[in-house]
């Protein structure tokens, strides 16, 4: 156990510092074909309703890497497996709706 | 192919053809469909799923792995869906070891075969065969092109025997949905089966847990009451967060049962933000460690010595849905230390079944 400690104690250093760190002003690489991410990201406003993209972004990229596009046909399909799985709310599950197949 | 199996695979057939058949009237888009008329989403029947391939070296004994996991999604509507996976498992060593040829098979199983009833925001029912909600692993991370490292953690087998699915019901949804948090819940009950693709034990359980969608942060609690032959609980204590400025990913979650407890730790970190070479920023590390403890014995698909483990990842995404895949482990217990490397590749597709209408 004790020899592990260290590891951990590694791991939880590098997750606090990298969330500390501000963000690059790289911008991120661009993803082929992109219909999700060629939305324009909106400044945070704490007070505005949520909107799809945050939807999106919260959500799908708790298990994993999101996709960069969906074809319209079927993204209801889509969208009803991952609200299933996610336990999604409706009205989540009609933002990315908007979201995907505006 | 004996006579039994083509009677087995034309039921098969039928029963998937008339699914498809029935299917049909909810493909037309959105504007004419039962629901969300103010988009264009269409819910056509869909295929997606993976294929990977792992060269695994574990201990100095090679295995050869191909896989491939088509999961079908049919939509009856825009409230109705059947979803399956279906895993196509290639396992190849040499034989006799270590300079034989490689030898092996190709195991199949169905995974899940479930119908989802989207009753409401509070209310999803569900049906059949599906994958057990125990933890952050069985349902979310299992699919080989979400999992960051390819080896399951020591703890998989607790609260997912015997199968990893349960045959039964399944009530799930989000319990209480506010701006700065929401909370979810799954309860099910399982049927013992001993059917063959629909192999489950019997048990009951669920899980409980709470997101926070601004810092992405969330946590929770899964709990299942195995029925036979001895009554054990199981219970797993979980964290995901993903910080919005920075892309990285840590999981860690904790279990216990009757037959040992352990935890694991996972972190990835991808280079998006990194000032280097756009060719590089595509890379991904990740480091897990884990510990497991036995009681009462252990054993039940658990190591009966205390067990203690690292891996340390790269992972290369070509694109959203290609990465190359490379890890390496050490495992350390009192019966042997032995390292584990893994290489390959997975993808994951994701197409439309059906045609669009033309107007």
């Amino acid at each position: 156990m004790r020899r592990f400690m260290p590891i951990a104690v590694a791991f939880l250093s590098l997750a606090c510092l990298a969330s500390a760190m501000p963000a690059s002003q790289t911008p991120p690489p661009p993803t082929p074909d992109s219909k999700a991410s060629s939305h324009t990201v909106a400044p945070t406003n704490h007070n505005a309703p949520r909107t799809g993209e945050e939807v999106f972004k919260a959500n799908c990229g708790r298990c994993h890497m999101p996709p960069s596009s969906i074809s319209p046909r079927i993204t209801g399909t889509v969208v009803m497996h991952m609200r299933t799985r996610a336990r999604l709310s409706r009205e989540d599950e009609q933002l990315l709706l908007k979201f995907l197949a505006p | 192919m004996r006579l039994e199996d083509i009677k087995r695979h034309t039921r098969l057939a039928s029963v998937l053809g008339f699914c498809l058949a029935l299917a049909q009237p909810g493909t037309a888009q959105a504007p004419t469909g039962t629901s969300a008329p103010e988009t264009n989403a269409g819910y056509v029947p869909a295929i997606s799923g993976a294929v990977g391939y792992v060269q695994n070296v574990n201990g100095g004994v090679t295995s050869l792995e191909p896989q491939f996991n088509p999961v079908l999604l049919i939509p009856f509507g825009s409230h109705v869906q059947l979803e399956s996976r279906t895993e196509f498992f290639g396992f190849f060593q040499r034989q006799p070891q270590p300079t034989g040829p490689y030898k092996g098979k190709i195991f199949k199983s169905v995974d899940y075969a479930q119908v989802n009833w989207l009753a409401n925001t509070h209310l999803i029912a569900t049906a059949g065969k599906y994958l057990l909600p125990f933890g952050l692993y069985n349902e979310r991370l299992s699919a080989i092109w979400i999992r960051n490292l390819q080896d399951t953690p020591i703890t998989y087998p607790i609260g997912t025997r015997t199968s990893a699915a349960g045959d039964g019901f399944m009530l799930r949804g989000a319990a209480l949905q506010r701006d700065k948090y929401s909370i979810h819940y799954s309860a099910y009950f399982s049927a013992l089966s001993n059917i063959h693709e629909l192999e489950a034990a019997r048990t009951a359980g669920g899980d409980a847990s709470i997101f926070l969608p601004k810092p992405r942060l969330e946590a929770g609690v899964s709990y299942q009451r195995f029925l036979q032959p001895r009554e054990i609980n199981s219970v797993a204590t979980y964290m995901s967060w993903q910080p919005p400025s920075v892309p990285l990913d840590i999981k860690a979650e904790g279990d216990y049962s009757y037959f040992g407890r352990g935890y694991w730790l996972e972190t990835a970190y991808l280079f998006q933000q990194l000032p280097i070479p756009p060719v590089f920023r595509k890379t991904q590390v990740v480091g897990r460690m884990q510990q497991f403890f036995p009681l009462n014995g252990g054993g039940n698909g658990l190591p009966r010595v205390d067990t203690q483990r690292f891996d340390f990842g790269l992972n290369y995404y070509f694109r959203d849905d290609l990465r190359f895949i490379s890890s390496y482990g050490r495992t350390f217990s009192s019966q042997r230390n032995a390292n584990v490397w893994n290489f390959g590749f997975t993808y994951r597709f994701l197409y439309p079944l059906w045609p669009a209408r033309k107007k």
